[in-house]
């Protein structure tokens, strides 16, 4: 790689979004459990990669780089014990990570400000949902209408995604 | 279809099904797990590319867009717009605009995002004269996150850019062989010594001495020549050799498209001095654009070279001068494209001539294009060139036998073509 290329790829990065990825998700490896704190490592290394990643001239490699990222974030969300503050922690990473897409290098700087009216929508769920959580008692059997529920939002995701012309919007 | 324009669907990017799959995943590990946390995860996942196709514009959004060409010879200089003409933010839109094959260029293009707008500038090289047609930039809206994508609708054209030998630009002062009135005698009025005299102008590079006005130049201070009015007009033909070589397709179709855009530069230059051009490829069989004259025609003749293409099949000669006979009277200058590869491309001007038509043969060199894609290296090279330059003389030579023939070896420079047909005495020969 030339120095000029390298200084490009630098160039690219947005740090705001970067650290925002890089604290929830280390935060989630921290509360991982693995052992030694090894899950901060981890979490850290991963994001780095998918930095790195995203960084490279090469268009097939940056298209990967989310990859790691959102791998470090689901294996620290599945070892990670059950609690309020780590699945606060757990959809605020899933909120960077979105973030982080959103600031593409190869497109116009301020993709994450752009992004905001987006994001705002899984954000008031994510809200919605916790409070639910913190709010009202809970147990297993509201975890199994919980993850029905979550069961069900799939299908209906499902069935808008095989269906884009439902997003047309017709004219008068 | 909506409000009479076409709509075009909401695309999930791979980005979207990666989100969509690992929130799926995530849910069911959480239920199986009895973990709600992996569940906080998978809902931003699962939630995005729909909230993404939501805040998205419903409807396929149309934008203007503005392409440009500057720059001469081998020079490309492509500069546009795009603006959406609804409440869009131009940041949000992905231009990706496509190099014609024969124009070259390492630096990519250059795009500039403003909310309003998206402008865009390519600097690229014509290696060789051709006629380049710049396809319309596809534009699409893509979301912020990269999650979904929408293709705009735009109605621009294509744009055509020809580069030929600049020489070209100035050859239509020269009067042609066959030159007969047009038919409703409108009157034309191009540059020349003969005619009616019209009136006196300021001089321009390029005015031949005999053009000047000495006398008022005299008494003006400044540069003056003549102007004269010609109820005449020249016909010319302009055929290019369209049949295969032994060179093989890679050449044969770099030769042609040289070839394409010379005679573009050709009729553009005689059409502009309001002359009738007529152009015909030879392929299997004659395609032609019919004698006529106007900015209509000149359009004619460019769509005409621009859908010209190398044929796969081997024709008689002959069959090339019956059909010019057919289509077009005899006694008109006839310049001629062939790269006298081989034996049947030499035939075509003796049976022209045959037919009646005085042939000047234009003969694009393949030897340029030859040595370039040659491994040979130090004395095996030059001993190579060496043989292949006796062996392409020898073949002008044959070719100058039959008419006068033009050994077009620098492609961008038609110089000694022009000077042949500018001088009386040497076309006269052959």
């Amino acid at each position: 790689m030339s120095a000029t290329v390298a200084r490009a790829g630098i160039r690219s990065v947005r740090p705001f979004s970067l650290a925002l990825l890089l604290v929830t998700t280390t935060a989630l490896g921290y509360y991982s459990g693995l052992p030694d704190r090894s899950g901060l490592l981890v979490a850290a290394l991963g994001v780095v990669l998918a930095a790195v990643l995203r960084a490279s001239p090469s268009r097939p490699v940056a298209h990967s780089a989310p990859i790691p990222a959102l791998a470090v974030l689901v294996l620290g969300a599945v070892l990670a014990p059950v609690g309020l503050g780590i699945e606060l922690v757990a959809g605020a990473g899933g909120l960077a990570f979105l973030l982080w897409l959103a600031d593409e290098p190869t497109r116009p700087l301020g993709g994450a400000v752009r992004s905001l009216p987006t994001v705002a929508v899984p954000a008031l769920a994510l809200g919605i949902a916790w409070s639910g959580a913190l709010f009202l008692p809970a147990g297993s059997v509201p975890l199994g209408v919980a993850g029905g529920l979550l069961a069900l939002t799939l299908a209906v995701v499902a069935f808008l995604v095989g269906r884009p012309a439902l997003f047309d919007r017709e004219e008068a | 279809m909506t409000d009479g324009r076409p709509s075009r669907p909401l695309h999930w990017r791979p980005l979207a099904v990666l989100l969509l799959g690992a929130g799926a995943a995530l849910v069911f590990i959480a239920v199986l797990l009895r973990n709600p946390t992996p569940l906080f995860l998978a809902l931003p996942l699962l939630l995005a590319p729909v909230a993404a196709g939501v805040a998205g514009p419903r409807t396929s959004p149309t934008v203007r867009i503005s392409l440009s060409v500057e720059g001469a010879a081998a020079d490309v200089r492509l500069s546009g717009a795009v603006v959406p003409e609804e409440e869009l933010d131009a940041r949000n839109l992905v231009v990706e605009l496509a190099r014609p094959p024969s124009l070259v260029g390492d630096r990519p293009p250059r795009f500039d995002y403003s909310a309003s707008e998206v402008t865009f500038r390519a600097t690229w090289t014509a290696p060789e004269p051709t006629i380049a047609e710049i396809p319309v930039p596809a534009v699409l809206w893509r979301d912020p996150m990269g999650l979904v994508e929408r293709e705009v609708v735009s109605s621009a054209s294509p744009l055509v850019v020809s580069r030929y030998p600049p020489e070209l630009l100035r050859i239509g002062t020269v009067r042609l062989e066959r030159t007969t009135p047009l038919p409703g005698e409108t009157r034309s009025r191009r540059v020349g010594e003969s005619g009616e005299f019209h009136g006196i102008r300021p001089a321009r590079p390029g005015d031949p001495p005999r053009q000047i006005n000495w006398r008022a130049t005299a008494r003006a201070g400044r540069t003056l020549a003549n102007e004269y009015d010609l109820d005449k007009t020249g016909d010319l033909l302009i055929l290019l050799d369209a049949r295969p070589t032994p060179l093989g397709a890679t050449v044969d179709e770099r030769l042609f498209s040289v070839c394409r855009a010379a005679a573009l530069g050709l009729a553009d230059s005689f059409l502009r001095v309001k002359s009738r051009v007529g152009v015909g490829v030879f392929g299997e069989f004659l395609d032609v654009v019919p004698l006529s004259t106007g900015r209509t025609q000149r359009i004619r003749i460019e769509a005409a070279l621009k859908q010209a293409h190398l044929s796969s099949a081997h024709a008689p000669a002959e069959r090339c001068a019956v059909s010019a006979r057919r289509h077009f009277p005899p006694g008109l200058t006839t310049v001629v494209f062939s790269n006298l590869a081989d034996d049947p491309s030499e035939d075509l001007s003796p049976y022209l001539r045959r037919r009646g038509f005085p042939v000047v043969v234009v003969s694009p060199s393949p030897l340029p294009l030859v040595a370039a894609a040659s491994h040979l290296t130090g004395e095996d090279e030059a001993l190579a060139n060496r043989i292949a330059k006796l062996v392409r003389r020898d073949r002008v030579a044959q070719a100058w036998q039959e008419s006068p023939t033009i050994d077009w070896d620098d492609y961008w420079s038609l110089g000694r073509f022009v000077e042949f047909v500018r001088r009386p005495r040497v076309r006269g020969v052959g």
